[in-house]
């Protein structure tokens, strides 16, 4: 035995992987330095010609790291909100109220011990996961976040947005089918059934929608509702988005319509041979699917990132720091003392009783509240895109605040009561919805 | 009221919404106390040993304690022989009388004190002020108190014991020890003597006792015979 073998014999786990990886690293980090510098001309003509596949790996990227954050607070929110609605405090340990506790538990399940029982088929037990995670991380490429904040313009975005949505069947159904295990594939099946019969009312809901935006790019959509909040489509379909809010619900696996995958059940229904992070990602995609429905109800019946009301003084912000010179060094350097001095001195004078020290946090403290308020403020006139992203967060986030708060409230249905509500009155409800906007088409525009 | 669909959901949901902004019911224990009455001691339970039976031996002395007279119990003394307990006074005599004086408004006797008579306690104050409240001057104090009474009375020692400190079952076994500190007043003695004086032939059985027991009786056995000097 050599000294060599010796030493790697005694290294932890960590220690051999981060051996092994540490000289990969170095090498692909050497190689491509080598590759820039040699082709770097080449490589950027290449991709200034085709701009697109930048815009994909961006687009990709960006939504990839969107989505976990989104998910954390979304599973904060949750545990909070409930909890206030329960008279508890729910989590305020970890972090600034509690709100790390979802980081924590992301963590914790990538800790757990990544099980695979005996008999399943492990090529699809482990696909299962990636493909309802990634159903649900793909349809957020076509939600328009803002005027020019989008992954792509589809002509056909709300039909892009059906078919990966549906593809979250197959990934149950693969969850299901390969566990080896009865009760998961009758759980994939119940909820491969539940998925199915709300992907018609859904899909249906917005057909009078269609006729009357006559375009499928949510884009476009979002645009068509300019204007004061009364353009908003809800005012236009209101029983069509009172169905596809429904159906969304049942889509996206929330309470009342849970029974696919309760959390208080002992069962966990497809999910139950799952551990570790491989359920980590069923549980991801539920939270990443409830924003992803609440963005695409606000983009279709809400208005998208379009303010409510007209912004009524439309101003062009002609500012520009760098013509300021060597000024703009020193007004960074003075501004934040002068202003701080300045917004401390009403509290140094109110009382005698005020010490200085105090007087300066506070004014310290109001100094960085107005400045950040300017920032945004600015911000939020001059640049569009912030208006809209604004907007369409704070719109997506009462959604998300609603199903949480259905959760907190409604109890579960049974899944014979599920199937009848879906069959016998939503779908005769969008039908109707769908018959009676063609004819109001029809009447008022004739051809 | 006629059967609008979807009302009870609207209701449940304004009432969780409701409960949103309320005021929240934990407590979170090792940081915040809860807010609890001064003179309260838990709940009251009587504990079993590992034999199943009843640890409560009827001492009654959580009953005794108890400052506002909840407890109320029963059972049988230790020797298993008579009935005992202690309770609301309308159902036990005991505590029938203190109680009703309680509940008038009036001083309530105690009885642990109510067996020796009061004094002027003047002269006791003078005294331990002139020995500056000193528990290791015990014997001059003594002395000069029982020079100021003729004798050393129980309310005297009781005062003694809580102005120096001392313990009072340390001031009674210096009291004791000494022969010519008594407890009694002389005129018991005197009376005494003269008893004795009319009964020969008990002062003649109480000599011939003297000498066979030789060492001749003590302090208590002398004063019963004659007063000392003071």
């Amino acid at each position: 035995m050599t000294a060599m073998t010796r030493t790697w014999g005694r290294l932890t786990l960590a220690g051999k992987v981060i051996f092994t990886v540490l000289p990969i690293l170095a090498v692909l980090t050497v190689g491509l330095i080598v590759v820039i510098v040699l082709f770097g001309g080449g490589i950027l003509d290449f991709l200034a010609t085709n701009l697109w596949l930048v815009r994909f790996v961006v687009a990709a990227t960006a939504v990839l790291l969107m989505s976990v954050p989104t998910a954390f607070l979304i599973i904060y929110m949750e545990m909070k909100v409930i909890a206030l609605m329960n008279l508890r405090i729910g989590p305020d340990r970890v972090g600034p109220f509690g709100s790390l506790l979802s980081v924590v538990h992301g963590l914790k399940v990538l800790m757990k011990e990544d099980f695979s029982p005996t008999g399943v088929d492990r090529i699809v037990f482990t696909l299962a996961p990636i493909v309802v995670f990634m159903s649900t991380v793909m349809a957020l490429l076509v939600i328009p976040f803002a005027p020019g904040l989008f992954g792509q313009d589809f002509n056909i975005g709300l039909l892009y947005f059906f078919a990966i949505g549906g593809m979250t069947v197959v990934g149950l159904l693969m969850a299901g089918w390969s566990s080896f295990n009865k009760y998961s594939l009758l759980g994939g099946l119940r909820s491969a059934a539940q998925v199915i019969s709300y992907e018609i009312p859904l899909t249906l809901s917005v057909v009078g929608l269609l006729l009357l935006a006559g375009t499928m790019s949510l884009n476009q959509i979002s645009l068509n509702q300019a204007g004061w909040f009364s353009d908003w489509y809800v005012f236009k379909q209101p029983l069509g988005a009172l169905i596809f809010f429904i159906a969304a619900t049942a889509e996206a696996n929330r309470t009342p319509f849970d029974l696919t995958e309760a959390d208080s059940e002992i069962v966990a229904g497809f999910a139950t041979e799952y551990s570790g992070m491989r359920f980590g990602f069923f549980f991801f995609a539920e939270y990443v699917n409830v924003f992803v429905i609440s963005a695409l109800i606000v983009t279709l019946f809400f208005g998208g990132w379009n303010a409510p009301f007209p912004w009524p003084w439309p101003v062009a912000l002609n500012l520009d720091p760098g013509s300021l010179g060597i000024g703009l060094l020193i007004l960074v350097a003075i501004v934040p003392v002068i202003g701080t001095l300045i917004l401390a001195a009403p509290f140094w004078l109110a009382s005698s009783r005020v010490k200085g020290w105090q007087a300066l946090v506070m004014g310290f403290i109001l100094f960085n509240l107005v400045v950040v308020t300017a920032i945004f403020g600015i911000a939020y006139v001059g640049l569009d895109w912030v208006a809209g992203l604004l907007w369409f967060l704070g719109k997506t986030y009462v959604f998300v605040f609603t199903f949480v708060w259905m959760r907190g409230t409604l109890p579960r249905v049974r899944i014979d009561q599920l199937m009848g509500f879906a069959w016998k009155w939503l779908l005769p409800a969008s039908l109707l919805n769908l018959f009676v906007t063609a004819a109001a088409i029809a009447i008022v525009n004739p051809r | 009221m006629t059967f609008i669909p979807g009302l009870g959901i609207v209701k449940g949901m304004g009432l969780t919404l409701r409960r949103f902004f309320e005021p929240k019911a934990t407590i979170k224990y090792p940081e915040v106390k809860p807010d609890i009455p001064h003179k309260f001691r838990g709940r009251l339970q009587l504990l079993y040993d590992e034999y199943g039976a009843l640890k409560c031996e009827t001492c009654f002395q959580c009953a005794q304690a108890c400052p506002i007279e909840c407890i109320d119990m029963g059972g049988i003394d230790t020797k298993g022989r008579f009935h005992v307990h202690w309770g609301a006074p309308e159902t036990y005599g005991e505590r029938r009388e203190e109680s009703a004086l309680r509940r008038s408004g009036r001083t309530v006797p105690d009885p642990a004190y109510a067996h020796f008579e009061g004094i002027d306690p003047d002269p006791v104050d003078g005294i331990l002020e002139d020995y500056d409240f000193d528990p290791k001057q015990m014997l001059q104090i003594l002395e000069a108190t029982q020079a100021a009474y003729g004798h050393l009375p129980v309310a005297a020692l009781k005062r003694i014991s809580h102005a120096t400190g001392a313990w009072y079952a340390m001031i009674y076994g210096t009291a004791s020890y000494y022969s010519h500190l008594r407890f009694e007043r002389p005129e018991d003695g005197i009376q005494a003597a003269a008893v004795a004086d009319h009964r020969p032939t008990e002062a003649t059985f109480l000599s011939s006792l003297d000498t066979a027991l030789a060492g001749g009786r003590r302090a208590g056995a002398g004063q019963a015979t004659g007063p000392k000097p003071n």
